[in-house]
């Protein structure tokens, strides 16, 4: 049997190529998934952990909750009193109080060192006890030792040129200093950086100086003494420590922090994963329509093995193990060629600029365990019907198989997916009006999506009758190709889901995107009233200095200069994000529409309030509100004004920088405001702000169009992005329809002889496959579409508080994509057309 | 003036006679290359007379629906001329041979004739659907009258029995009133009833549509319908037989040793 099994697919080399292919694609995406995710994630284990890894116990401030966005929660200073104490604790071998905070590098020019993907810009206290340095390890010169030295990152030196000895500015929140480079940092095995962040270090008082607070660390690190556990010297630290602060393990640090970045990415592996699924899907799919062709024509091989004797148990397993083999084989190459898709899929992200932290590919076993057992699983479940048939089945009845009325549409399928989809909108519905409708929004999709699926098999008939009506112009050809596309209605769904739900993706994120955009552009022109823009000079930085709003205020000719920044803060119980903004001037640029109260009494203890929550908390001018700072604690504001909270600035809080600077300590500017003097001429002040920023690698300034088109980039990229996952799904379900209409043709090779008998030409031959191809791709592609943006406009609906005002449908981006669709559908059809076009005309004559 | 043209063959019609309807001349058909190389039909030559009815018989594997297929353009001889009125067929292209087909010739096979997902009047106009013409309403009428297919024209080729699809396959074949009618074996699959019903309704069409048909069959039976009977062995033409009753082809055959 085993001989017989391996010969049989020796024999059958293009089908073995195309099941192989089809198996290996899925598996390759799957892997590169895998190995992009893991890898990603281990950048953010090591830009933690790497840190981390000498340091047993951390003490800290207590934060009163942890903030859900950004990297960790940013906590309050502690005294320098606490080490001290620390130091005298048993089992303290050695402890060194640490500072971390915002350091932007430049080069020898003066060029800011910027980050792909919004990756931090860090600047460390350098420890100088070998150990709490943990991973962080000189690779040239030597440890800062004074105010004028630093150490940077061996990646930042090499791409940037900066010797040993050259001097360079690093800029903080505060002021810009000037630094001689005296070492290069490595990270161990041969890493140069944490995960594409860079890296300054400094001796601890120049880092309290211009990092942090002097006489108050970030943290304080302890390295245990032998033979004492972290566990074991947390708790002896946590005894003698004030109130306010806490010990921690060194491991439950890093995990905290990874964790809390991981999730920041996690929307990236989901979308991957979805793909991964989708290949997956189509694979299997494949298999099945391939194992179905092979076991039609295998029946007489199977038969004649019967008749010798074999026992149908055999038959079975013969085939089973020619699955396995192929899984095995194909699961393997897919493997290999994963690991060119994650890097594939991370030059992608490069390229659209949505660059994420990144190492050396990660490729652990489990990741080939994962892989080669879907891969093998899908192709042995996939052959398992279609091989059980074919030890029962006769061949005339396997060819008959595809005449009409062997599938019928069944109710119940109609009547469970509706029910499906019903319930799915029912969530999405329902999540418009929850509390977090996210999570209930993400259900109903799914539900909807899976509904959508099972139900697609029953709509493909009135589908195809609506989508060839145009085709019937074509003749018979057409009316042809409309009848075969619905003649199998699962196969074809099954074929056109694959090109659905790539296109209902494609689709909601472009309304989604578009909606934004629209939204943006209203606020914008409606909202702000300003001459110049002073923003950051990379797109993805955090924020700059608040010393650049000093320089720009300098410079002749600007007359006033409104910033605004952001932080999270839980206000009343509930975490919030919340606006600071400058109370003298935000109203003369921002439109804030103030109705109570007035923005001038906007003071340190004071905030102002949206309309929607005073309403919705019965809150008036003169009240208090309980704001928590997880920097500072908590404290009593008072309600100073209410505003319209529908403008540029839409928070539910806002409360003005000072107090911000007061509450949560030194902040960086995420952008600011210029009006100019009546009489100045804006290209020259804009000239001489950019002159003066000259200093001021961190930010830039830009004229409203420069502003516009900066500030919606990202959505842009968000398009680029999209358009790209499109492109892969269609590539995707390109592989898919070929391989239907491979079988479609095999299939009905004695209905194409006839037509040709009759008088069929090639050509029309060819035309009939192609239309076919096409309206199997509508199918997919106009439900998807139709979907995407049913979806896109309830998430828009539900994002309306966060800021989209305006709903606009990509109109003509949509029928794009959907051309492309078909078009797509065309090409795959190339291939089996032409076969189709080659059937031997005799084959209807002849019958056997 | 070379030789060639003067002995060709439209030439050599006598003048006066009508112009045979198709007419091999010549005709060899190898299948297989060197040792095994099968000669289905070698150096055949025959004239079908138009406005007549012919039958083909012969043992099995005697070479009659190689015979036919040359005559009908589904496939190509090794060598030798085929002529479908004045037009030589061989020499075609695929896509006039093709529309020649649609327009010029009809079939009926011994099964699988009709499209399953179309109706059976569907079907019957499929040639003149696959040229973009518009069929004649009141010739496809008179035609599904004659066959007796009235009522059924709705159903598709599953609903219909046998002797009902090959009738339906008929009326196809005469629809776009083509020059030729060509049947292999059309009531091979069909009971005697109905295997009578569809020879009776191809009877008809000689004699009263005045069409031309030629009928490959093993039934002596069914040749007795015929014309005239030509007899095959090992790809030749050995006799013929004209005004035959089923007896004489019955008794014929056996000398045959089919
Ligand atoms: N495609 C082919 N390849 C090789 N040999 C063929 C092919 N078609 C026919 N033959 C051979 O040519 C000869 C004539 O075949 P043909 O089908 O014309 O016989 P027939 O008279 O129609 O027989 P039957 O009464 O069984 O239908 C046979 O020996 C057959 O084996
Ligand atoms: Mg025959």
């Amino acid at each position: 049997m085993l001989t017989a099994t391996f010969r049989s697919m020796v024999a059958h080399k293009l089908r073995l190529l195309l099941t192989t292919a089809s198996i290996a694609l899925g598996v390759a995406l799957l892997a590169g998934t895998l190995i992009l995710t893991n890898t990603m994630g281990i950048a953010f284990d090591m830009l933690f952990g790497k840190i981390g890894s000498g340091t047993d116990t951390v003490v800290r401030a207590e934060a009163p909750f942890t903030q859900t966005e950004g990297v960790g929660t940013n906590r309050g200073p502690i005294a320098a009193s606490v080490l001290d104490q620390v130091k005298k604790v048993d089992g303290v071998r050695a402890a060194e109080g640490t500072v971390q905070g915002y350091a932007l590098l430049t080069d020898t020019h003066g060029k800011a060192i910027t980050t792909n993907g919004g990756a931090p810009t860090n600047g460390y206290s350098m420890p100088s006890d070998e150990e709490l340095r943990g991973d962080v390890e000189l690779l040239s010169g030597h440890a800062p030792t004074n105010a004028h030295e630093v150490a940077i990152d061996a990646t930042s030196a090499e791409d940037h040129d900066i010797a040993l000895g050259s001097s360079i500015k690093v800029l903080f929140q505060g002021p810009t200093q000037e630094f001689t480079v005296v070492g290069t940092i490595g990270y161990g095995d041969g890493i140069k950086d944490l995960g594409g962040t860079t890296s300054a270090y400094f001796d601890p008082a120049t880092a309290q100086k211009v990092l942090g607070t002097p006489g108050a660390f970030d943290q304080i690190n302890v390295s245990a003494a032998d033979g004492v556990s972290q566990a074991e010297l947390a708790d002896r630290i946590s005894d003698v420590i004030p109130a306010g602060t806490e010990a921690v393990t060194g491991k439950a640090v890093a995990e905290e922090n990874a964790d809390a970045t991981k999730q920041n990415f996690s929307i990236v592996g989901i979308l991957f994963g979805i793909f991964a699924g989708i290949a997956l899907f189509v694979g299997s799919f494949i298999i099945w329509n391939t194992f179905t062709m092979t076991v039609t024509q295998r029946s007489r091989e199977i038969a004649l093995l019967r008749a010798i004797g074999a026992r149908r148990r055999q038959v079975m397993s013969s085939l089973l193990l020619e699955a396995l083999g192929l899984g095995l084989f194909a699961s393997a190459v897919g493997f290999g060629l994963g690991i060119g898709v994650a890097k594939g899929l991370k030059w992608l992200m490069d390229a659209v600029g949505f660059a994420l932290p990144f190492t050396s590919l990660q490729i652990e076993a489990s990741q080939v365990w994962i892989s080669l057992a879907v891969g093998v699983g899908v192709t042995v479940v996939a052959a398992l019907v279609p091989a059980r048939r074919a030890t029962k089945v006769l061949p005339i009845e396997a060819l008959r198989e595809s005449t009409p009325g062997a599938e019928k549409s069944s109710k119940l399928r109609a009547v469970i997916g509706l029910a499906v989809i019903a319930a799915g909108a029912g969530a999405l519905w329902a999540s418009l009006y929850a509390d977090g409708g996210m999570k209930l929004f993400g259900l109903g999709l799914g539900a909807a999506m899976v509904g959508v699926i099972i139900a697609l098999p029953v709509a493909v008939r009135p589908l195809a009758a609506a989508i060839a009506t145009p085709l019937r112009l074509r003749g018979l050809p057409g009316e042809l190709a409309k009848q075969n596309a619905a003649r199998n209605p699962r196969r074809t769904s099954a074929t056109a889901a694959a090109l659905m739900i790539g296109l209902t993706l494609v689709v909601s994120m472009g309304v989604f995107a578009s909606s934004l955009k629209a939204s943006f552009g209203d606020v914008l022109s409606d909202r702000v009233d300003a001459d110049l823009y002073v923003v950051t000079s990379s797109a993805q930085a955090p924020g700059y200095s608040p010393s650049v709003l000093a320089a720009v205020k300098g410079v002749d000719g600007v007359d006033e200069v409104s910033a605004n920044g952001w932080g999270q803060a839980r206000f009343d119980g509930q975490d919030s994000g919340f606006s600071s903004i400058d109370p003298g001037n935000a109203d003369e640029v921002l439109a804030l529409n103030v109705e109570k109260g007035s923005l001038a009494d906007l003071g340190k203890d004071d905030v102002m309030v949206a309309r929607s929550a005073a309403k919705e908390h019965g809150w008036k001018v003169g009240d208090t509100v309980t704001a928590e700072f997880a920097e500072s604690g908590k404290h009593q504001l008072h309600v100073a004004a209410v505003y319209e909270g529908k403008g540029w600035i839409s928070d539910d809080f806002v409360v003005s920088r000072a107090a911000q600077e007061a509450l949560a300590g030194p902040q960086l500017v995420s952008n600011a405001f210029v009006t100019i003097d009546a009489g100045a001429d804006r290209a020259e002040v804009q000239d001489a702000i950019a002159a003066a920023l000259a200093d001021h690698p961190d930010a830039k300034v830009l004229d409203r169009a420069g502003f516009e088109k900066e500030a919606s980039g990202f959505i842009d990229q968000l398009l680029t992005f999209m358009t790209v996952m499109l492109a892969l799904a269609v590539m995707i379900a390109l592989l898919g329809i070929v391989n239907t209409l491979a079988l479609s043709v095999f299939e009905r090779t004695r209905e194409l002889g006839l037509l040709r008998a009759v008088g069929m030409t090639r050509s029309q031959v060819r035309a009939m496959v192609r239309w076919e191809s096409a309206v199997i791709s509508l199918i997919g592609a106009v439900s998807g579409a139709a979907l995407g943006i049913g979806i896109g406009l309830a998430m828009s609906q539900i994002l309306k508080d966060e800021g989209i005002k305006s709903i606009s449908i990509p109109v003509l981006q949509i029928a794009v994509y959907v051309a492309v669709a078909a078009a797509a559908g065309v090409l795959a059809a190339v291939g089996p057309a032409r076969s189709a076009a080659k059937v031997d005309v005799l084959k209807a004559v002849v019958t056997d | 003036m070379s030789l060639t043209t003067t002995l060709s063959p439209q030439q050599a019609t006598f003048p006066g006679t009508p112009a045979p309807a198709a007419r091999a001349v010549g005709v060899t058909k190898q299948y297989g290359a060197g040792d095994a190389t099968v000669a289905a039909l070698d150096d055949v030559s025959v004239d079908l007379d138009r406005g007549r009815f012919t039958a083909i018989m012969g043992p099995s594997g005697s070479g009659k629906s190689t015979l036919l297929h040359m005559l009908a353009g589904l496939d190509r001889p090794t060598s030798g001329e085929v002529y479908l009125g004045d037009t030589e067929i061989t020499s075609l292209r695929d896509k006039r041979l093709t529309m020649l087909r649609r327009d010029r010739i009809g079939f009926i096979f011994q099964s699988f004739n009709l499209l399953p997902t179309m109706t059976a009047a569907e079907n019957i106009v499929l040639p003149m659907r696959i040229a973009g013409r518009r069929p004649d309403p009141d010739w496809v009428a008179a035609i599904v009258q004659t066959v007796g297919l009235d009522g059924r024209l709705g159903h598709r080729p599953s609903q219909l029995s046998g002797g009902q699809q090959q009738r339906v396959a008929a009326a196809r074949a005469l629809a776009s009133r083509p020059e030729i009618v060509f049947a292999d074996e059309p009531t091979g699959a069909l009971d005697s009833r109905s295997g009578t019903e569809l020879l009776r309704f191809l009877r008809t069409a000689v004699d009263e549509l005045a069409q031309t048909v030629v009928m490959v069959t093993h039934d002596p039976t069914a040749a007795a319908y015929a014309d005239r009977v030509l007899f095959l062995a090992d790809g030749h033409i050995v006799d013929e037989m004209h005004d035959p009753s089923a007896e004489a082809v019955l008794d014929y055959m056996k000398n045959l040793g089919a």
